[in-house]
């Protein structure tokens, strides 16, 4: 019957061609737009996870609430009304037992590193202007297996830092707001501490304007003295062998401690819940396409039906089968599905190659080209979104086709 | 062997109405029949089922000793397939395929087409339409087109032939063409041709000539 299907379509060659350019329009906008929403998310996700860390731990930031000193001042079981409730912070937060969390990950396989960091808010200054910066005290060495920080580099090398010496790395945006240039000192003062002076190794360009104007990286034990907390640690990057453990990894520590664990995902909930509805905005208008193209081949395949009526009885008393016919309107359906959807993934390609090669400014190590996803699922869920809804567009006719008795057609046409 | 059809009744509609009233017949292998009678008298109606496209309110229909009823649908499928041939007043040929693969359908069915290709050709060789292999039905007159109808009922050597008012539609000349046709096929192949017309000169060329008269058997 498939010749047969064929020879149809051929012989409605304007029909069919719209119905194809119907199906292809949407398996290419799929193809595109999610090639193009999808590369987006790549590369911010990329960002998220390469210039922090696949699961962070820090420590809680305790805030004291009005119950909280109640069992250290009345015991356990004291019933307290306070006057003046207390409230307030909790001295400056840091990890408490950084060894037991240094243990754990030396024996856990999903780790691959793992750096500590005190992370501080400083005062960086340079004669007369001075600016907030983030300053994360870390050992080079580790912190380079954790991150990609390395291949952000714009000037000098992660390395630079070294394990002593008050030499910091700079993000080229605070750079900018300082007026500063690499060979150069500058000042960083924490809160309580009097202000140091720090030499600027290197810089970087993540791409992330909001780490790029603030972020400052220095050794460990120089950040540790700056902030006035020898030998303490705020934070551990953890470095996973595997991304997709992140989440559920870090759900398990965060029920084992008092610390503070997220997964990177966890960490920017909000930018994910945007990717969420990128997602659903990109699948309706898809779907609705092919909905509209779906129509086009319901349309045709039952006008076809009611035209070929005669043609089809004449079939029947040749001994074909009602399967026989649905098999031949169905073919029709889902040919046009599929050489639609072929053709639709093509000229996808073809968009996003051109999509590709569009030049987006500074985007750190991603190039200076949009970031375009091609990954073969894609292709395949298009092919499949345009071969199903060509399907289910013609499986209605097909089987009122195959309903059709052949004995009342020729009785009305040879009475 | 043959077609036997016992005490065959037909009605339509609601509230019933008898278009067929109760006919008993048989119609033996190589026969050369043609059914008479006024407009309405229920010739088609007969003839549709003897031809198994239809089925009676009513009565029993053998072909070959067996009951068309008991018959599962995929051995009525291929009876249809393998013996019986149809033609009918108007040609019914698809309009996609050129004239030869037209005949070929029945056998593209029975997958066969290679087969009885050759076959095909001296049918349309037999039927002067020797040039016109590769014409689609829009480029052949009536007459051929109906003439390619015949060849395609006859493509497989089905035992029986069944025409609903072939010469219908054509002009003498064309209508005396189909109707010697049909009866080459009868004497030479020994096929059983069984027909309807309103042309009193057609129905005289057949062996037996059935009158009916509303829903019944005259003669
Ligand atoms: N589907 C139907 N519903 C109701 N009545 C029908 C139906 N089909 C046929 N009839 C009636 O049955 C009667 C016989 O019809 P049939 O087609 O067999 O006549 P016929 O002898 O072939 O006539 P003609 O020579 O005009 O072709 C007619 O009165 C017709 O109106
Ligand atoms: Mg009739």
């Amino acid at each position: 019957m498939l010749f047969l299907a064929l020879r149809h379509l051929l012989s409605r060659k304007r029909q069919s061609l719209l119905t194809l350019v119907g199906i292809l329009l949407g398996t290419a906008a799929y193809i595109a737009i999610s090639g193009m929403m999808l590369g987006f998310q790549t590369f911010i996700i990329d960002q998220l996870i390469n210039n922090d860390a696949h699961v962070r731990i820090s420590a809680r930031e305790d805030v004291i609430t009005e119950h909280s000193l109640d069992a250290d001042f009345f015991g356990q079981d004291a019933l307290v009304h306070w006057l003046t409730p207390p409230a307030g912070r909790r001295d400056n937060a840091y990890i408490l037992y950084p060894r037991a969390w240094t243990d754990r990950m030396e024996s856990s396989p999903e780790v691959s590193a793992y750096a500590e960091q005190m992370i501080a808010q400083a005062i960086v200054s340079r004669a007369k202007v001075s600016t907030a910066a983030r300053v994360i005290g870390v050992d080079p060495t580790k912190q380079i297996q954790v991150t990609n920080i390395q291949s952000y580099m714009t000037k000098g090398s992660f390395l630079d830092i070294g394990m002593s010496g008050n030499r910091i790395l700079v993000g080229d945006g605070l750079l900018n707001k300082l007026g500063a240039t690499v060979p150069e000192t500058l000042m960083l003062s924490v809160g309580k501490g009097v202000a140091q002076s720090f030499k600027v190794v290197g810089s970087f360009h993540l791409g992330v304007k909001n780490a790029d104007d603030t972020l400052i990286y220095g050794a460990l034990t120089d950040i540790q003295t700056l902030n006035a907390t020898p030998s303490r640690v705020s934070d551990i990057a953890v470095r996973l062998t595997n991304v997709e453990d992140a989440g559920s990894l870090a759900s398990s520590w965060n029920i084992l401690s008092q610390e503070k664990v997220q997964s990177w995902d966890q960490a920017n909930e909000g930018i994910m819940s945007v990717f969420t509805t990128q997602d659903i905005v990109r699948n309706s208008m898809t779907i609705s396409i092919l909905i509209v193209a779906g129509f086009g081949i319901y349309n045709i395949l039952s006008m076809a039906v009611n035209q070929k009526r005669r043609e089809i009885a004449i079939l029947r008393s040749m001994g074909y089968e009602a399967k026989d016919i649905v098999t031949l309107f169905l073919a029709q359906g889902l040919l046009l599905g599929a050489v639609g959807g072929l053709v639709g993934c093509l000229v996808g390609y073809g968009v996003c190659e051109v999509m590709a090669r569009i030049p987006v400014a500074n985007r750190g190590m991603g190039g200076n080209h949009m970031t375009i996803v091609f990954f073969p699922g894609i292709y395949g869920r298009g092919f499949l979104l345009a071969f199903l809804s060509a399907g289910f567009a013609s499986f209605l006719p097909a089987r009122a086709a195959g309903k059709l008795s052949p004995i009342e057609v020729i009785r009305g046409e040879n009475s | 062997m043959g077609i036997e059809l016992k005490d065959i009744k037909k009605s339509f509609g609601t509230p019933p109405t008898q278009v067929i009233r109760g006919i008993s017949l048989n119609i033996e292998l190589g026969e050369f029949v043609s059914f008479v009678g006024r407009s309405g008298c229920g010739k088609s109606t007969l003839l549709y089922i003897m031809s198994t496209l239809d089925e009676p309110t009513s009565g029993q229909v053998m072909i070959d000793g067996k009951e068309v009823t008991t018959l599962e649908q995929s051995e009525l499928h291929l009876f249809r397939n393998l013996q019986m041939g149809f033609v009918f007043q108007f040609h019914h040929l698809l309009p996609e395929l050129s004239a030869i693969e037209n005949i070929l359908m029945p056998a593209m069915k029975a997958k066969r087409s290679g087969e009885r290709r050759p076959y095909a050709i001296s049918l349309m060789e037999e039927f002067g339409l020797k040039d016109r292999l590769d014409h689609l039905p829009s480029q052949l007159s009536g007459g051929e087109q109906q003439r390619v109808a015949i060849a395609r009922a006859l493509v497989m050597e089905p035992k029986y032939l069944f025409a609903d008012e072939p010469t219908g539609n054509l002009d003498s000349a064309n209508g005396n063409g189909v109707m010697s046709l049909f009866k080459r096929v009868n004497k030479e192949r020994r096929m059983s041709v069984i027909f309807v017309t309103h042309d009193t000169e057609f129905s005289k060329m057949a062996t037996r000539r059935i009158e009916m008269s509303d829903g019944l058997l005259v003669s």
